[in-house]
Formats: structure tokens, sequence, C-alpha cells
């Protein structure tokens, strides 16, 4: 009889340790209002709604350019304020973005170190509401800064997206080690065949296996492929 | 020999005098406990010989006196600190001085290095008279603890003599303006010593004695300089004033009184200097986008920090937190003596009034609104990270695709070009990178991109929307000098 109560104790440390998470089937204290719309009815499911406002969401990336951006593209376009770009990997192209129909301001920061890249980080979230949306690459952010800036982003309602590479040896499709940290959400997305999403964390519910995502709509036509289907 | 003095019906003219500036100025920047030190200026009057030409308050009640030889007074107070005195510091700050009267007279001439002379006839009914008027400078000049005499006259060289003199007083009579002058000694009537010395050796040894006499009578006996002279102090004869119009740019230089080896320390006077500079941009109602920094050493050449802001910013507290985020990134490499700011290119200020309701992000001025604030932001983070660290992707209209796009500096009201809907990526690599055709399979294309023939850069390319092995889509050119990787659309 000692013997559950002692390991019952032990779950609860490690929950007060923040090891351990609490799924919850349906966000019950949340409203509609509370989410912003992905663009994607699969996507809205898994996450309760949408993205949360006042969270950080971590997309862990395979490989650059595999789609990241056209999965975020329907919450770019509802953008009216400026979007914050910290440390893209490539150039944003403006005749690309036009193309895109993302005719709002966007703002981009360059700042190698980690430490001075999260303090402009939180300069853009106390911004007092005048930035939209913040995406950042920050491939090695720890867990203090991780709650630092979850912490702020929540205090001052605003959305943010960590893209990080995949960890090492997570990205076997198998089901990934990875380390606890205080992000809202994290996926995983890769390509193969079809756009893939795999939720490792969410809010509202417990991990969920890959699914497919359409962001080729929003992506220059297949031509080739879809003669080939016509054939 | 009762020539009549008729003066004119009013006193339209005033005169300050500050025989003290330049010193009551510094010690005003002092801390109380420097402020109880003795403290004098002085000049060379020949080799060898130097005298004390101002003392500070502390000075004179130790017993020093202006005018005193340096040697007469170091003896007399051995703890009192000379510096030299330098013209052309009282001169700016003079300038200074000018510039805040201005926001009350319109009308001052500067005379140098201690003196200004306002033409106030135009004002006083502004004001209500002199009672009025003194009130109103009083206010103003009430964070100028410098000890000044103020006179009133009918003429510029009336009350220029009497402010001269000490025999300080407004009143709109010019009966007693006559009065007080004709008490004075003619060693202070401004005439060459030569002239005084004639007139004395004729008995005349008072400016009333002078006046009194008939100026045509004088005009025979002691020149025509005299007879001029006399038409001027009673106001016959107006020569022409250069009358002051405030400078363009700000541009104050601070003396530390002692070496200062680091940053932090700098920060006291800066807040004095960019206080002044605030009191200079509230008066013209104009706002800066970048100042200059100027630390002054011994023997070398001044260290230059130059500050930018994104957005236009008038107030000390956001301009003194700029400054200091811009300072973290720099060491003083050698301690400082004077530190100056330095403002050109100032730029009226906008009114950017926020709505007065908050929340309603679908309004449609809200992206004007939100212009202020965000510049505040970007000045903060160019001042922490660097001018070159926050940027803005611009279409530029040019066919070559890594030309067709700049990335600039942030601003505000940022001009959108035209919307040329052509297929392009999301992602421009920095340099394109050459590749193998085998590694891609051509989803769209070619688009041939053949121009830049005018600048010596032409480029001549077929572009292609392709699939890499991992099914990314890129967008690939093919040239003469083989397949190349440009760009990404995801």
């Amino acid at each position: 009889m000692a013997q559950p109560l002692q390991k019952l104790q032990n779950l609860q440390e490690l929950v007060s340790k923040g090891w351990v998470w609490q799924g919850q089937q349906a966000p019950l204290h949340k409203q509609a209002s509370d989410f912003i719309d992905s663009g994607w009815p699969e996507l809205n499911e898994a996450l309760g709604g949408g993205w949360l406002r006042g969270s950080v969401n971590e997309l862990q990336i395979e490989r650059p350019f595999s789609g990241e951006l056209a999965l975020l593209l329907p919450v770019l376009r509802q953008q009216r304020q400026p979007v914050v770009w910290l440390n893209p990997p490539a150039e944003l192209y403006a005749p690309g973005l036009q193309h895109q129909q993302l005719t709002g301001t966007q703002l981009l920061i360059r700042e190698s170190d980690t430490l001075r890249a999260v303090w402009a980080l939180e300069q853009c979230l106390q911004a007092g509401g005048q930035v939209g949306l913040i995406i950042a690459w920050l491939p090695d952010l720890s867990a203090p800064l991780v709650r630092r800036l979850q912490q702020c982003a929540e205090r001052h309602q605003q959305l943010v997206f960590i893209m990080a590479g995949a960890m090492a040896g997570t990205m076997a499709r198998a089901q990934p080690q990875i380390e606890a940290r205080a992000y809202v959400n994290r996926l995983q997305v890769w390509r193969d065949g079809d756009f893939q999403i795999r939720i490792l964390k969410r809010r509202y519910g417990w991990p969920l296996p890959p699914f497919p995502c359409a962001i080729d709509q929003y992506l220059p036509t297949r031509r080739r492929s879809q003669a080939k289907v016509l054939a | 020999m009762t020539s009549k003095i008729t003066p004119p019906a009013t006193n339209g003219w005033l005169y300050l005098h500050a025989s003290q500036l330049l010193i009551d100025y510094q010690s005003a920047l002092q801390s109380a406990e420097q402020q109880q030190q003795p403290q004098a200026l002085a000049q060379n009057a020949g080799p060898g010989k130097r005298y004390l030409v101002q003392a500070n308050q502390a000075a004179l009640d130790a017993g020093v006196s202006v005018g005193m030889a340096e040697v007469t007074a170091t003896t007399l107070v051995p703890a009192l600190q000379l510096r030299d005195y330098q013209s052309w510091r009282e001169q700016q700050i003079l300038q200074q001085l000018a510039q805040v009267i201005y926001q009350d007279v319109a009308q001052i001439a500067l005379y140098p290095p201690q003196g200004l002379l306002f033409e106030v006839r135009s004002l006083l009914r502004l004001y209500g008279g002199y009672e009025g008027l003194q009130q109103r400078l009083q206010q103003r000049l009430q964070d100028w603890p410098v000890r000044l005499a103020l006179a009133s006259g009918y003429s510029p060289l009336s009350a220029r003599l009497l402010a001269e003199a000490g025999q300080a007083g407004l009143c709109s009579d010019p009966q007693r303006v006559s009065a007080a002058l004709q008490q004075l000694p003619i060693t202070a009537s401004k005439l060459p010593a030569a002239q005084i010395k004639r007139l004395q050796e004729v008995g005349l040894d008072s400016v009333g004695a002078l006046l009194s006499r008939p100026a045509a009578e004088l005009g025979a006996r002691f020149g025509k300089a005299v007879t001029l002279y006399l038409a001027e102090l009673r106001g016959d004869y107006l020569p022409p004033q250069h009358y002051f119009r405030p400078p363009a740019r700000f541009y104050q230089r601070l003396d530390l009184l002692s070496e200062v080896s680091n940053w932090p320390q700098l920060l006291f006077p800066l807040k004095r200097l960019l206080q002044q500079l605030e009191v200079f941009l509230q008066i013209r109602q104009l706002s800066l986008r970048g100042l200059t920094l100027q630390a002054y050493h011994r023997d070398r050449p001044p260290t230059k920090v130059r500050v930018n802001f994104a957005h236009a910013v008038w107030q000390q507290q956001d301009l003194l937190n700029l400054c200091q985020l811009q300072l973290e990134n720099y060491k003083l490499t050698h301690p400082a003596l004077e530190l100056s700011v330095q403002a050109g290119a100032l730029e009226p200020r906008t009114a950017t009034a926020g709505t007065l309701i908050h929340g309603d992000p679908d309004s449609d001025d809200h992206a004007t609104t939100a212009a202020r604030p965000l510049g505040e932001l970007v000045s903060r983070l160019q001042a922490r990270l660097g001018a070159a660290a926050v940027q803005v992707p611009m279409p530029v209209t040019d066919w070559r695709p890594e030309r067709a796009h700049q990335c600039q500096p942030w601003r505000e009201q940022q001009a959108s070009a035209g919307t040329a809907s052509l297929p392009r990526p999301l992602w421009l690599l920095p340099e394109p990178q050459a590749t193998e055709s085998k590694h891609w399979q051509l989803q769209w294309g070619p688009e041939r991109i053949s121009s830049g023939w005018w600048d010596d850069q032409a480029v001549q390319r077929d572009y292609f929307i392709a699939l890499d092995e991992h099914q990314r889509q890129g967008w690939i050119y093919q040239s003469e000098y083989g397949w190349f990787l440009h760009g990404w659309f995801t």
C-alpha cells in the first residue's frame, strides 16, 4: 500500500518540476477568441482551436525551407501589424512577399548572440502590441530562456514561433526523446510526399502521431505531378 | 546753457548685463559642495600680470574682489580655485541666454561677452507694462542662477550705461532714467579713454554735466564723435542693431572641470546637456533623429559617438535612454575633459496623435497610429544591436532578381512599391549556389530574364521552379555558367 503512495508522490514531484505534463481533453476556460486561426482545420482541431494568443510555439524543422513558411502563411496574411523576423536563414525576398500577398511591414532583426537576441525578442513583445507576430530562428534555446519568453509572451498576449532544427536523432520518425521546454506547442514538420506535422507537445491533449497538411495550395502548382495524375 | 533734456516719451529699451556670467554658469553645473569652494577666473593683462575678472560668491565672501591681482588673491585666500577666463565660452553662454529669452522677446541684440539688449517698446502692451515684463523675465530666468542687472532706458546706450554701472531698475518713466543717468560719473560713459580725460580736464566729470551742455558747443570743442555719442545717448540717433537669430542647430560643449574616465560618470553632465537640448527642441517644436556626442581628451583627437534614432525624439528621457543603450557598446579609452552634444538635421514634429480609444485593431488609421511606438521599438533595438541589425525588405523595380529587392534600414512611412505578381520565392539566397540539374525535378518554367545591359551587370538566365530530392520547392536558374539555386518558395 505504501508503494503506490510513494509513486504518487514521485509523480507529483515530477509534475511540480514540469517534467510531466497534464493533458486535458478540451480547453475548459479558453474561448474561441483566445485562439488565432491557423488556417488549417486539422491543425486547429489538434491545438484546441488554433494558435493560442500569448504563446511561444516551437517548430522543429528537419530541413530548412521544407514548407514551414507555407504552414504559417495563413497567420502571416492575417497580420495587419509588423511581423518580426529574427535571424532568418536567408534573405526575405520582397517580390516573393508581394507574390504571397504579404504587404505589411516585415521587420528583420539579425543578432548572433543568443542572449541579445532574446533581449530583442522581449523588447518586441513589450512594445505595447505594436508587433503582430514574431518568428525567430533560434536553434538552441535553453529551458530558462524559453520560460522567460513564454512568460513575457503570455503577459503581452503575443504569438511567437521559434524555428529550431530537429534535435539529433529525433527525426527518425520514431517516438522522439526530447528535453522538456516551456513551449505551449511543439511541432515537428517535415516532408515525406506530403507535408507532415507531428505534435510533440500541446497544451490540451496528448502528443499526436504525424498527419499531413495541405500546404501546397499556397505554393506554386506542381504542374508535372498534376499532369501525371491526369494522364 | 539750459539746453533742456527732452527724452522720448517712453523707455523702449532694456539692457541685461551679467558681469559674472561665465563663473555663475559654471558653478550652476556644480554640486552644492563644489559651489562652496571659492573660485575665480583670471585673465592675462600683459607679461607676468594676471588679474581676476570673475569670482563666485564664496570667493567674494572670502575677501577676494574682481580686478584684484592673481598673486594678491591667492595670498589672501590660499584655497582659491583659479581657472582661465575664456571669452568664447562666455559668448556661447550668452547665446544660450539669448535663446532662452527669445521665447519672450523677439528683438534681442547681443553685446558680447556679457550683455543683451532688448527692444521692448512693442512688448510693453503685450505684457502689461514693465511689471508684467519683469515678472515674465524672472520666470523665464529662474533656472538661470546668474547674477545680472537689468536696466531700462529711452535709448540703447542709456539702458546699457545704467545696467553696466549697476543702476538696475525697470521703469517706464524717462525722467527717472534721465535722473539716474546724470548721476553716472564720466568714467562710466563708455567714451574712449582719451575723450574722458579731455572732458575731465574741463571739469565735466559726470554724464549729467555732459548732457546739460549744448550739443553743438560740445561738438565744436570735442569733435563729431561726442555729438554722435550724445545723439545716441538721447535716442535721437539709433545705430542699427544686429538682432539675434536663433541658430538652426544645437551645439553645446561642457567643461567637466575634472577628468572623467568612464561613460557612466559622463551620464550626469550628459543629462544636463540633453535637458538643454530638450529646451532647444521644445522652443522650436522640432525633433531629431540623431545626435553626435564628443568626449574631448587631453592631447588627443576627441572620441566621437554618433547616436541615431529610428523615430523622431525630443524628450530628454528618451534621448538619455537611447544614448545610454548605445554607450553600453563603447569604451572610453582615455579620460575626458569636456563633453559636447551636437544635433543638426532637425525636423518639425509631426502630430501623430494616437487614437483616444484603443483596442480597435481593425480601424483603417491603425497603421499610422502604430508608426510612432514601432519607431521607438526600432530605436531601442538599433541602439543596442547596431543600426544595421534592424532592416526591412523593400521591392525595387529592376528585372534582375537580386536587384529587385533591397534590405533597408527601417523608416517611418515606408513607401511600398507596386505589386508585380510574378511567381517569386519568399527566400532569396544571399549568393546563388552552384548546383546540378540532375538533383532537380523541373516543375515550372522557363522564365527568361535577360536584363541589365546598361550597367555592365547583365544577366541572362532561365529560371525554373523545381523540386529537390527532399521535395522542397526551389528557384533555380540556368545561365552560361551552369545551374544555380537562387531561392526557396517554402
